[in-house]
């Protein structure tokens, strides 16, 4: 342990600086891609071309939107996963969030939050800052493991993801069941609202405070305008977040089911209009 | 000016968090006053020295209270009112306590080891200033003619800075700022902001900078400028109004410029 | 050589500057204060600092100048040749502490800008906002925090001076250390010191409300004049004309409101309830303008009280018919005053709750210095001025000294500000040597640090080569600092010992004996002084010394005790209260602050003289007086009248009173 804070305070500055930085690059960088690539299960509805590969028989029995908002979601999901060197990205980005989270744990239990005496915004900030600091790693770890790892034993709702039936497994996984809402979906999907919401308050919050401890923002102008900044970045971060998250919660597992059959299917060629039929192959999730 | 004249002769209760030394529990104690005219807090606790019996009338020893020049300008009596810090002088009973029976909560600051009842120890507070070496390193005090010429907004920027009377209400409300009795671990904990705007202030002097690059070693530190969480209690209870949170930026942007010259400049 | 070291006791202005200066000598320094020297009363002092400066000097002001108006302006009870040095010492001063880092406000070209004061017709005061007492006393602060972090000097906060000790006696008496007390442990203890420099500052509290501190009661320089040392001028107390009343003290408001073009006026219609900004210009009364054509509202401190006094309480003009009158800054821009006068304006605003930069101020004199203090030695400069001088200096008459050192007073010689007991030094407002009768505005931080700086050189010589250097503090006999210890503990255990937890009595109350006495000497010994009065005062402090000798204390804790220093300090001002009201009583005269109805002019033939107050117990008085010559040998005193006019203030009366009819 002495050897650890020699080390603590030997490195004090960088390290600082280093955990500022790590939250924002990798972290902060792969949220908002993050949540971006999410809520296409939101706003694929407006993007014409996300239906192309859903046969014309699955759009017509899921409708045309459910298909555009399938069909953007798992395009970009699979855009992902076929980036190269996917598993060095990954690897950093854990690497990051475990460096921020560690040191953020260790700097979070350095203060003592005062807010039923000093009830200033300001103050609820730095408070919720670190509230949602612990927050963000149990729902990041748990999101992971569940979902990532495969840990489903973690999880009240007990069902795995595949990137290849992206939608429909994460909507299992949130809502418990095909139809509907498990009791344990809605603990599943409470914590996410309220995972996703403590992480990009904790982004955007950060935000404002690197601009303060880099020195970018100096004066109370500077710091009010950038506030302004990073309470919009927020709120497009929370549009996304809650977006995709509803998107999941209303969507209807089935027919993403047959959405992504058809996708799957037609995924060796992909060029190809031709739909499939819809009966084709029964949906994975059924298979089990 | 609408405020509603308060009630004179009323009488208002004290209600005092008290411990008698070191190592002692805190008990609280109320008592009775009728105030005088345009009373303070200061005013209150001279009434209950000179009859110092307890609303349960118990006689009690007087209460112990730090103070100075009673004009908010030394900083000595910062204690703890109603819950929040700042300086009793400018406690007024007539906007603290307008109406009979109005309570008013005295409490010694938390952040420094109490010495008796109200009065604490802020030597950590000096012993920061001294860490950011918080000073301009004139050669002597021989005739050597004027100091450095300055431009009327610079000297108004410094001004406000050396208003700073290191009462410690900003020290009272940061959250990164905790009680430390062990002196030896003052050199490792939260400077404070009112030592990070004092290093501001000399890191501007035309004389004072040369020792910045001493005062940024300390601040890039452990309780330095990082340690710093931005809940921002300070600017808002400092009741010179000092600029501290556009100090903390100064320094954090100082640190930073600091540290890429080190690097690059191979010192370190 | 190595093994010496002083002991200065008090951390303000004068105390931090001879701190600084004796240090820097190579002489370890032992600082003592019973507050963190940050803290210390100087912050208080508000206006700026006075010094011949470039500027005014091209406009005909010059070094001598500023030392023939603080002579006039202190009624010529001033020994000339210190206060020569000072006025000559002061530019080197400003210099000094602008190298400090202290924010002097600047003009557009950066110099430092000057403002406007008492008892001048020049710009010659330097100022750093409205808080320059509170500037220049941080810019020392951290000089003294340097040199104790470089070892050179010891701090002892909170630590509180109880008696000098000395050695020897008669001619051979030398003070050789300090007892000393910790507030927080109640140790007492012996310190060694080869000189011990007192910088402890005024005695407000004897007068309950002032604008002093409240570590101003002067306990520390009545315990010198208890042990021994004489006492100079302690009639002479400044009330300063313009305060803030309250129920804990009086808050100045400095004179720069004035010196930046604050305005005095009264309602001229008596019993007007009008708000003043309804009052129209023609119904407004500057009464001092109106008197005083010359200097107006910059009339120094004395006249402009006894103008206000008498506005208020003999013609009964007050405003609201109470005892306050309108100091307006309201025609001023807002701007300005921000920059200029911004500290002193909140000051207002926190406590009264009305802004001044909208409404004016509603102010009345309050007891703010103690011209008179330790009495203190000094040597003489080289200056031969034959016969003293009695034409007017006027504005651009070259000045017949020049402003070298050591013309006024001899440079490093031991003896400077040296009390009667050899090697116990006074510096600052605990001295008497400056300010005569009366003291300008923004002359007194100009002293201490003067003081602190000058003076400190003659210690650091006193040390290094007077009767230290063979006989140092080191070699005395343990025996006779533990017998000042005894007496010290023996004092405390008698104060303790009639102790009661909560004792309230008023009769053997210590805080209702200090009220009674402040009151008292409020009544009888500030403003306006009658045999009469006087004579009340004094039995009335008779009486209060026999209280204090029953005195219960309502804590007999042995652990940061507040009730014993408070009470130990009670019966310091009870016997300080009576050198001011008897040597009050016995100059029967009227001169600079010090104003008797029954002798309303001044008496040069029986009264240029200093006042020497010395402790003589077991009487039923235990304070002797007697009298010095005043160093007069460069200027004769001429009559103080700042031009004023004719229109005298019954005539005044009498119209307004006819007006009414």
């Amino acid at each position: 342990m002495d050897n650890d804070s020699g080390f603590m305070n030997r490195h004090y500055f960088l390290l600082r600086r280093l955990h500022s930085l790590s939250g924002i690059v990798p972290i902060g960088i792969f949220l908002l891609n993050h949540l971006l690539t999410n809520a296409s299960i939101a706003w694929g509805a407006v993007n014409s071309r996300g239906s192309q590969h859903v046969s014309a028989g699955t759009i017509e029995s899921v409708g045309e939107i459910t298909a555009r908002q399938v069909g953007t979601f798992q395009h970009d999901v699979t855009f992902i996963n076929n980036m190269p060197f996917l598993i060095l990205i990954e690897v950093s980005l854990w690497l990051g969030i475990g460096f921020h989270a560690i040191l953020g744990v260790y700097y979070a239990r350095t203060g003592k939050s005062n807010t039923s005496r000093y009830a200033y915004q300001d103050n609820w900030r730095y408070s919720l800052q670190r509230l949602t600091g612990y927050i963000a790693i149990f729902y990041i770890f748990y999101h992971v493991a569940t979902l990532r790892w495969g840990w489903t034993f973690l999880s009240p709702t007990d069902t795995p993801w595949s990137h290849e039936q992206a939608a429909s497994t994460f909507a299992l996984a949130l809502k418990g069941k095909v139809s509907g809402i498990s009791a344990g979906g809605i603990a599943v999907s409470l914590f996410y609202f309220i995972g996703v919401t403590a992480s990009v308050y904790h982004l955007a919050n950060g935000l404002w405070t690197a601009a303060i401890t880099w020195g970018l923002t100096v004066s109370e102008a500077a710091q009010r305008r950038w506030g302004y900044a990073c309470a919009g970045l927020g709120a497009g971060l929370m549009v996304l977040a809650w977006s995709s998250l509803i998107g999941f919660l209303l969507l209807d597992v089935s027919s993403a089911q047959k959405i992504e059959h058809d996708l799957h299917a037609g995924h060796g060629s992909m060029v190809e209009t031709e739909p499939h039929a819809a009966d084709e192959t029964q949906p994975l999730a059924e298979a089990r | 000016m609408s405020k509603q004249a308060p009630q004179q002769g009323r009488t208002i209760r004290f209600r005092i968090k008290r411990c008698d030394g070191p190592g002692k529990p805190s008990y609280w104690q109320e008592f009775d006053i009728v105030p005088e005219k345009n009373a303070n807090i200061i005013s209150c606790l001279k009434q209950i020295a000179e009859t110092p019996v307890t609303v349960q009338g118990e006689k009690t020893t007087p209460v112990v209270w730090d103070s100075g020049c009673l004009e908010e300008v030394c900083g000595a009596c910062t204690m703890v009112i109603n819950g929040g810090v700042r300086q009793s002088c400018t406690g007024l009973i007539d906007v603290l306590a307008p109406n009979n029976g109005d309570t008013i909560t005295l409490e010694p600051m938390s952040k420094f080891p109490v010495v008796r009842d109200l009065w604490v120890d802020r030597q950590r507070l000096f012993h920061n200033l001294e860490r950011v070496k918080a000073w301009v390193p004139i050669d002597n005090t021989y005739s050597l003619g004027a100091g450095p010429k300055e431009s009327p907004d610079s000297q108004a920027t410094h001004y406000k800075l050396s208003e700073c009377m290191s009462c410690g209400c900003c020290l009272e409300a940061c959250p990164q700022f905790n009680i430390e009795e062990d002196e030896s671990k003052w050199d490792e904990s939260f400077i404070g902001a009112h030592a990070i705007s004092q290093a501001r202030l000399f890191n501007n002097h035309e004389t004072g900078k040369q020792l910045k690059d001493e005062r940024l070693e300390e601040l890039s530190g452990k309780g330095g400028v990082g340690d710093c969480g931005n809940a921002q209690n300070c600017v808002k209870v400092c009741p010179k109004e000092i600029p501290l949170t556009e100090s903390i930026a100064a320094m954090g942007r100082a640190t930073t410029i600091h540290a890429v010259k080190s690097f690059f400049s191979g010192k370190k | 050589m190595s093994e010496q070291r002083v002991i200065v006791v008090g951390g303000g202005l004068a105390g931090l500057a001879a701190t600084i200066r004796i240090a820097e000598q190579g002489i370890p320094v032992d600082l003592f204060s019973m507050v963190p020297v940050k803290r210390s009363h100087s912050v208080c002092a508000q206006g700026g600092i006075n010094a011949a400066n470039d500027v005014a000097r091209q406009q005909g002001y010059s070094e001598y100048q500023h030392f023939d108006e603080t002579l006039i302006g202190g009624d010529y009870l001033a020994d000339q040749g210190p206060v020569l040095e000072m006025a000559n010492f002061a530019p080197k001063i400003i210099d000094l502490l602008d190298r400090m880092g202290v924010p002097f406000n600047r003009t557009s070209e950066g110099y430092r800008a000057l403002r406007l004061f008492g008892g001048s017709l020049f710009k010659r005061t330097h100022f750093s906002g409205a808080s320059t007492g509170q500037q220049l006393l941080y810019a020392l602060d951290e000089q003294v925090r340097r040199f104790a972090a470089e070892g050179k000097v010891k701090m002892y906060e909170f630590w509180e001076f109880l008696w000098p000790v000395t050695e020897g006696e008669g001619e051979d008496k030398r003070c050789v250390g300090i007892i000393g007390q910790d507030m927080r442990t109640m140790q007492i203890r012996a310190f060694r010191g080869d000189a011990v420099v007192m910088a402890t500052g005024g005695c407000g509290l004897v007068f309950g409300k002032s604008t002093n501190s409240v570590i101003c009661t002067g306990g520390a320089a009545s315990r010198c004049y208890q042990a021994g040392a004489w006492y100079g001028n302690p009639e002479m107390i400044q009330v300063h004309p313009t305060a803030i009343p309250g129920a804990d003290k009086c808050r100045l408001m400095s004179e720069s409101a004035r010196g930046e073009g604050g305005r005095v006026w009264v309602p001229r219609q008596k019993g007007d309830t009008r708000k003043p900004t309804d009052i129209p210009e023609n119904e407004r009364w500057y009464f001092l303008e109106e008197r005083y054509p010359d200097y107006g509202n910059l009339v120094p401190r004395d006249i402009a009280t006894r103008e206000i006094f008498d506005v208020c309480v003999n013609d009964g003009m007050g405003v609201d018919g109470e005892n306050q009158v309108y100091l307006d800054l309201t025609h001023m821009e807002r701007d300005y005053l921000n920059s200029r006068l911004g500290a002193i304006l909140d000051i207002y605003d926190k406590f009264v709750g009305e802004d001044p930069r909208e409404t004016p101020m509603r102010i009345f004199p309050a007891v703010h210095y103690s011209m008179g203090g330790l009495w203190t030695k000094h040597t003489p400069g080289d200056a031969v001025p034959g016969e003293p001088r009695a034409v007017v200096h006027k504005p651009g008459d070259s000045a017949p000294i020049d402003a070298d050192l050591g013309h006024g007073m001899k440079f490093c010689a031991p003896d400077n500000m040296m009390t009667n007991i050899e090697g116990l030094y006074a510096f600052g407002e605990v001295n008497f040597a400056y300010h005569g009768a009366t003291r300008l505005g923004a002359n007194a931080l100009l002293s201490c640090i003067f003081d602190g700086l000058f003076c400190g050189m003659s210690v650091s010589k006193y040390v290094t080569e007077g009767k230290p250097k063979q006989h140092p503090a080191s070699g005395v006999d343990q025996s006779v600092f533990d017998k000042f210890v005894a007496a010290e503990q023996g004092k405390m255990d008698t104060l303790l010992s009639g102790s009661e937890t909560g004792a309230s009595d008023p009769d053997t109350n210590p805080y209702t004996i200090a009220n009674e006495l402040g009151v008292i000497m409020t009544e009888a010994s500030t403003v306006v002084k009658t045999e009469e009065g006087l004579e009340k005062c004094l039995a009335k402090i008779r009486e209060l010394r026999e209280r204090f000798s029953r005195v219960r204390l309502g804590d007999g804790g042995a652990w940061t005790n507040q009730s014993l220093s408070f009470t130990r300090a009670v019966g310091d001002m009870i016997a300080i209260g009576e050198a001011i009201a008897k040597g009050g009583l016995l100059r029967k005269e009227s001169r600079g602050s010090h104003y008797r109805t029954d002798y309303p002019d001044r008496d040069d033939v029986n009264f240029l003289k200093t006042t020497v107050a010395e402790y003589a117990p077991g009487g039923d008085d235990e304070c002797n007086i007697f009298y010095r010559e005043v160093d007069t040998r460069f200027i004769k005193p001429r009559p103080r009248t700042y031009g004023k006019t004719d229109d005298s203030q019954s005539k005044k009366t009498q119209e307004k009173a006819e007006a009414q009819a």
